[in-house]
């Protein structure tokens, strides 16, 4: 299972790997944290011409916060993004999801944008990005592009970056006051992908929920806002009844694949389970955050 | 038994020879070795499962720079002699044998058939060259599983057979048959499926074959579970004497049974090797592993049950299709040992059984520890589903059952007598292990607040050996030889045919002969994996702690005395008055006269002595198992299954196990753990699975699932106080009991969970999105 | 194409020039005859590759070595260079962890950057960081004990 042969360059800066970008297009990949790219290379799925590996690009890795956002560049590791205070305190449901996420050797190298980039829909982060409505930020010869988290996700494993563009940066929302998050999922094994995984976000103010996000990983080939259980919550006060409403909203007119780990029909109970449980999970802790 | 040492390390956990490189990264691998010169393969692999090959191009492989040769199927036919597989040649096929070549020439018959090999300056190298090679193919239908294979219209895989049934067996019976089944109570039946999966070891297979034109010697270097068996192989498919072949083999990164012989692959690189006059070496990649190295277990079971009102299992009348895949060979021989091991250590009073074993698109079926446990399974599973259907208790039903331990010993209907089974000792310690009453009040306390969980167990014999049999040799392979010496150093080295793979030999083969011999632990060395030194064995079938445990035994005594004899011409006392201790030969009762065993040696070596006295301080052993003796136990299982995702945890898992008297009680626990492992992970996560146009949809380790250190639980293992049946050796095998036993303790465990939903199960794998199904269809009725 | 890289590996200074598309489990055991680090499968999932780079752990089947150019590595070799077994490796000698030890060095090097960072971690904290590591051969629950008397021992001295 060995890679096939390749060009490869290592840009020191944004504009050396854009400028290879324009000039290369489809015929390069970039290699970010590679624990997604190498496989693919190892089992020959792809034959990209030319290897563009920003791992040794100025300024992409970082976490900071800013306005009511926290920003992350695009090549910040998984595991910072875990052990970072201002993710854990800002954007807790990113913070849920990242111990998730394969195992610590993944995450030594997985970055935050390349998992975007890749948009595995089984995966944990295209769910909390699709929840939170976090923000892309590209960046060609031509400028930057400020990309919303319902127009990135196009298809299985398909975004909409250009292929001359290079992801820089994500922006995620940094939770309000009386905000409680769960991320759920159901996997074979600890650190597998989800069979079906939930993103929920729920947001309390005197009692009632003022905002509710739902989003889920592996039940479509991208990740899955609920948006008729979110219209159902908002403006209710928590209830096992309406969480069990909003579970049937949110699975109803879903059509999940089926594969060898869950048939279409599992993937819709188990979901339904999770809107349940993670619901619950969220209501619990919105109380934390004041 | 005057003068044998006190047993110092036989039954303690001594620590392994082994670790000290296992653990800072000198062990050595096949792909660690590295000759001058050496080149790597890489094999093209069809994508059909199912396909006239109507031609192959190498010329754009050969032309690729660092690509040295490349060979079709035919070029390799061409280099080497048409034969069957080894094993069954070995063994004794179950039937007439397929004719097939090292690579495919006209057909493919899985996804995954080698069609050409590419051989390289690196593997990189000869991966890009297999992208050149341009392969047409005819697509032909697939004969994607059993039922395919059993309509006579099916296009047949191999046209010397002439369809897909490849060891149709007569039926068997065992007592009256008709009578037992006519005066039963009930008849019940059941059909009972057990999924395909497979071995999965960490290191998979490979090897290093290097030709020398001028000595004409092919020189292998293996991952195998027998240097000899190897050698056979190679010799045969390549035309060159065994005395010519040269396997050697050093550390084994498991194997489970999967190597053993030579795979087609090796074959065609051993050919290559000798064709191009340089050293190749291929190790196959994960990939290969999952979908091209062999498959396992899987076999459907017609079962009709014949019982007693109070539960007495009378009789059983079982007929079994099992998939062979597409190049059979170990597949056609199970039956019979599924066959003769059926009635367990129960009172069965009469068994029919027939079998037939097809052919099909997929993976060979190979030997996977304990390549007939599906007879455990089916017995287990069917005492549960009795059991339910009548109102007793699992145990109870068990008991009730159990043959008696009787002298002259009960035998089973099928012919083995059950000499020194303790069954009903295992269920009963089993019991005061597992506090069942109490558990089922939390059972019932759990279920009022919604949670599933539940309690299953299974118990188990295996011939490991066996007991002493009237006509021969214990054991499937027959005697067993050890060659011992005494060296130079004072060190005794056991030249052995068995090839550890994580059994551990090295060190529990070291333990008895240190005792029987008389040296320190740390004064013996074990010697494997060359066939230019080592005596015919093969490290399988659970045989090598009687067989070889008990050579070693018998030769280190053999040698003792030896060495004694010649001692009583140095030191002028009659061998009668020596001993060996702590490796020094002394008088008794007189400590000053001690020699070191190593001066003894060098003193033999010296020639000074005249053809009167024996100086070659070396035996060649053989033992035939002593008595024997059956392994055995029973297992218990809890769990609990989150019936919203359909998620099971083993909670606890509890053995109570008899394999005889222990080497080393660390090895035994860890080979019952590893098999226990697998059988859990055989029911909740692994499936070697295929859709119905043969493509396998299990191809890397994230589709074929194998538990990791989350799923297993610390298993709880006690053993049993054994029956001795030998004076000397009743070591039993221990390797495939876990494996055997544990996948029906596992499934009773969940169906004893899902009872309150009116549950049955008639299967072995059990993913979540299957426990959903089971509770849906038994909702509705089904 | 090939590449020139330096790095430093069990503290001494390598260079190489391995093709871009080498991996760094191969470069440490082809180029640099470190065969103590296993490949398993290739696609990141069995642990058996696992080295430790700049402090953290790591598979080497899923690094490209150009990547690991001016990096600290440490592989098996690393630990015991002058023969002496460290604790851990100790521990799970007389733990018998292991059987047929191909997965070894990778739960060696998995286990030692755990203890490093989390020296009191129970058993089940201790089972998620080694479930990324695959073991066919013991079941895991000896490689468990040898990580937990390493942790016992290292306290108590």
């Amino acid at each position: 299972m060995k890679l096939p042969p390749f060009d490869y360059e290592a840009p020191e800066t944004v504009s050396e790997a854009v400028e290879l970008l324009a000039e290369h297009q489809d015929e390069a990949s970039v290699l970010a944290g590679g624990q997604s790219l190498i496989p693919l290379l190892a089992l020959r799925l792809a034959h990209p011409a030319l290897l563009i590996d920003i791992n040794r690009t100025a300024g992409l890795s970082g976490v900071s916060a800013t306005d009511g956002w926290v920003a992350i560049g695009a090549m910040t590791r998984e595991y910072v993004a875990e052990e970072s205070g201002t993710v854990a305190g800002a954007v807790p449901l990113l913070a849920a999801a990242l111990p998730l996420i394969g195992h610590e050797a993944i995450r030594s190298r997985g970055t935050i944008g390349g998992s975007l980039a890749h948009a595995d829909p089984a995966a944990e982060l295209p769910a909390v990005a699709r929840a939170l409505d976090a923000e892309f930020v590209v960046r060609s010869q031509s400028g930057e592009r400020v990309i919303a988290a319902a127009d990135w996700f196009e298809g299985y494993l398909t975004t909409s970056r250009r292929p001359d563009e290079l992801l820089v940066e994500v922006r995620f929302p940094a939770a309000g006051r009386g905000t409680g998050i769960s991320f759920q999922e159901v996997a074979r094994r600890h650190g597998d992908f989800a069979v079906v995984g939930l993103a929920a976000s729920l947001t309390l103010s005197g009692g009632a929920i003022s905002d509710a996000r739902l989003a889920f990983a592996g039940i479509s080939d991208v990740p899955v806002r609920a948006a008729e259980a979110e219209d159902l919550l908002v403006g209710e006060r928590p209830s096992a009844e309406l969480f069990d409403e909003a579970a049937r909203r949110a699975t109803e007119d879903i059509d999940p694949p089926a594969d060898l780990h869950g048939s279409s029909d599992y993937r819709k109970k188990v979901a339904a389970t999770l809107v349940r449980r993670g619901l619950r999970a969220a209501a619990d802790n919105a109380g934390e955050r004041q | 038994m005057a003068g044998i040492a006190a047993e110092r390390y036989t039954g303690a956990s001594i620590k392994r020879s082994e670790d000290p490189r296992i653990l800072t990264g000198s062990g050595r691998y096949v792909d660690d070795i590295k000759l001058p010169g050496m080149l790597h393969a890489a094999f093209v692999r069809s994508p059909l499962a199912h396909a006239r090959v109507l031609s192959v191009d190498v010329s754009a492989a050969r032309d690729l720079p660092g690509v040295v040769a490349a060979f079709t199927g035919a070029e390799l036919e061409a280099m080497t002699v048409p034969g069957p597989d080894v094993l069954m040649a070995l063994l004794g096929g179950g039937g007439p044998t397929p004719e097939f070549t090292l690579l495919a020439t006209d057909k493919v018959r899985f996804a995954g058939d080698p069609v050409a090999v590419v051989i390289a300056e690196s593997r990189y190298l000869a991966e890009d060259g297999c992208e050149l090679v341009d392969v047409e193919y005819d697509d032909l239908p697939p004969v994607a599983n059993a039922s395919f294979a059993l309509d006579p219209s099916s296009p047949p895989l191999f046209a010397n057979l002439g369809d897909n049934i490849v060891g149709p067996r007569s039926r068997s019976e065992f007592g009256d048959v008709a009578a037992t089944f006519a005066h039963a109570d009930r008849v019940i039946d059941f059909r009972i499926g057990v999924h395909r999966h497979q071995n999965v070891p960490m290191e998979g297979r490979g090897c290093v074959a290097s030709y020398d034109a001028g000595l004409g010697v092919m020189t292998v270097y293996a991952a195998t579970q027998s240097v000899h068996v190897s050698r056979i192989a190679v010799a045969m498919r390549l035309g060159i004497e065994q005395d010519k072949v040269h396997v050697l083999a050093g550390d084994v990164g498991g194997s489970f049974g999967l190597k053993i012989g030579a795979s087609r692959e090796e074959l065609a690189v051993a050919a290559a090797s000798r064709a191009i006059g340089r050293p190749v070496k291929w190790v196959e990649d994960r990939g290969e592993n999952l979908t091209a190295s062999g498959q396992a277990r899987e076999e459907s079971f017609d079962v009709l049950a014949a019982v007693s009102s109070a539960g007495d299992l009378l009789g059983l009348d079982v007929k079994v299709v099992i998939d062979t895949g597409s190049y059979p060979g170990m597949g056609t021989m199970v039956p019979a040992i599924m066959e003769a091991m059926l009635p367990g250590p129960y009172k069965l009073a009469a068994l029919g059984f027939e079998s037939t074993a097809v052919t099909t698109n997929k993976a060979s079926y190979v030997a996977y520890r304990g390549p007939w446990a599906s007879e455990t399974f089916v017995r287990e599973r069917v005492l549960d589903l009795i059991a339910k259907d009548l109102g007793l208790d699992p145990l109870e039903i068990r008991l009730r059952n159990v043959a008696p331990r009787t002298d002259p010993p009960a035998a089973m209907i099928t012919g083995r007598p059950l000499v020194g089974v303790t069954t009903r000792e295992s269920l009963e310690r089993l019991a005061q292990l597992v506090d069942f009453p109490a558990f089922r009040r939390r059972q019932a306390e759990a279920r009022a607040r919604g949670r599933y969980l539940g309690i299953g167990l299974a118990t188990f014999i295996e011939a490991a050996p066996g007991p002493r049999s009237p006509e021969g040799p214990s054991g499937p392979m027959g005697m067993e030889s050890m060659r011992l010496r005494l060296e130079e150093d004072g060190v005794v080295v056991l030249f052995t045919g068995q090839m550890p793979h994580g059994q551990s030999h090295q060190t529990t083969l070291a333990q008895i002969a240190a005792d029987e011999f008389g040296v320190p632990f740390e004064q013996v060395r074990v010697v494997v994996g060359d066939t230019d030194v080592v005596p015919f064995g093969l490290t399988g079938g659970s045989r090598s702690a009687t067989m070889t445990g008990g050579v070693a035994l018998h030769g280190a005594r053999q040698l003792r005395a030896k060495v004694l004899d010649f001692a009583s011409h140095l030191m002028e006392a009659s061998a009668q008055d020596l001993q060996i201790t702590d490796g020094h030969v002394w008088v008794r009762g007189d400590p000053a006269s001690a020699i070191a065993v190593g001066e003894v040696a060098r003193r033999a070596a010296s020639g000074q002595f005249g053809a009167d006295v024996d100086a070659n301080l070396e035996v060649e052993a053989a033992f035939d198992g002593g008595e024997g003796g059956w392994s055995g136990g029973s297992h218990c299982a809890i769990v609990e299954v989150d019936v919203e995702t359909g998620m099971v945890t083993v909670q606890r898992y509890v053995v109570a196990e008899d394999c005889g008297a222990l080497i080393n009680p660390a090895v035994v626990d860890g080979q019952i753990r590893g098999g226990v492992a697998q059988g859990i992970g055989a029911v909740l996560l692994e499936r070697s699975a295929y859709d119905e146009d043969g493509n396998c949809q299990s191809a890397t380790l994230m589709d074929y699932l194998v538990p990791t250190a989350c799923d297993i639980p610390r298993i709880e293992i006690e053993h049993l106080q054994t029956v001795p049946l030998d004076a000397d050796v009743n070591f039993r095998g221990v390797g495939e009991g876990g494996m055997i036993v544990a996948p029906p303790t596992v499934v009773n465990a969940i169906e004893d969970a899902l009872s309150p939903f009116g549950v049955r199960i008639y299967e072995q794998h059990l993913p979540p999105a299957r426990i959903l199904e089971l509770i849906a269809a038994a909702d509705s009725g089904q | 194409m090939k590449v020139d890289i330096t790095l430093r590996i069990n503290g001494a200074t390598c260079t190489g020039s391995p093709e871009a598309r080498k991996t760094l489990a191969d470069f440490l055991r082809d180029d640099l005859n470190l065969t103590g680090t296993h490949v398993g499968c290739e696609h990141g999932v069995c642990g058996a590759c696992t080295v430790i780079v700049d402090g953290r752990t790591v598979r080497s089947c899923l690094m490209l070595a150009v990547q690991a150019a001016g990096c600290e590595v440490t592989t098996i070799e690393g630990l015991a260079p002058d023969g002496e077994l460290g604790t851990l490796q100790q521990a799970m000698w007389d733990s018998h962890s292991f059987q047929c030890g191909f997965c070894t060095p990778g739960f060696v090097m998995q286990a030692t950057a755990f203890l490093r960072a989390h020296p009191d971690a129970d058993e089940q904290q201790i089972r998620e960081a080694l479930s990324g590591n695959i073991c066919r051969c013991t079941g895991y629950q000896s490689i468990i004990d040898g990580v937990l008397l390493a942790a016992e021992r290292a306290r108590q001295s």
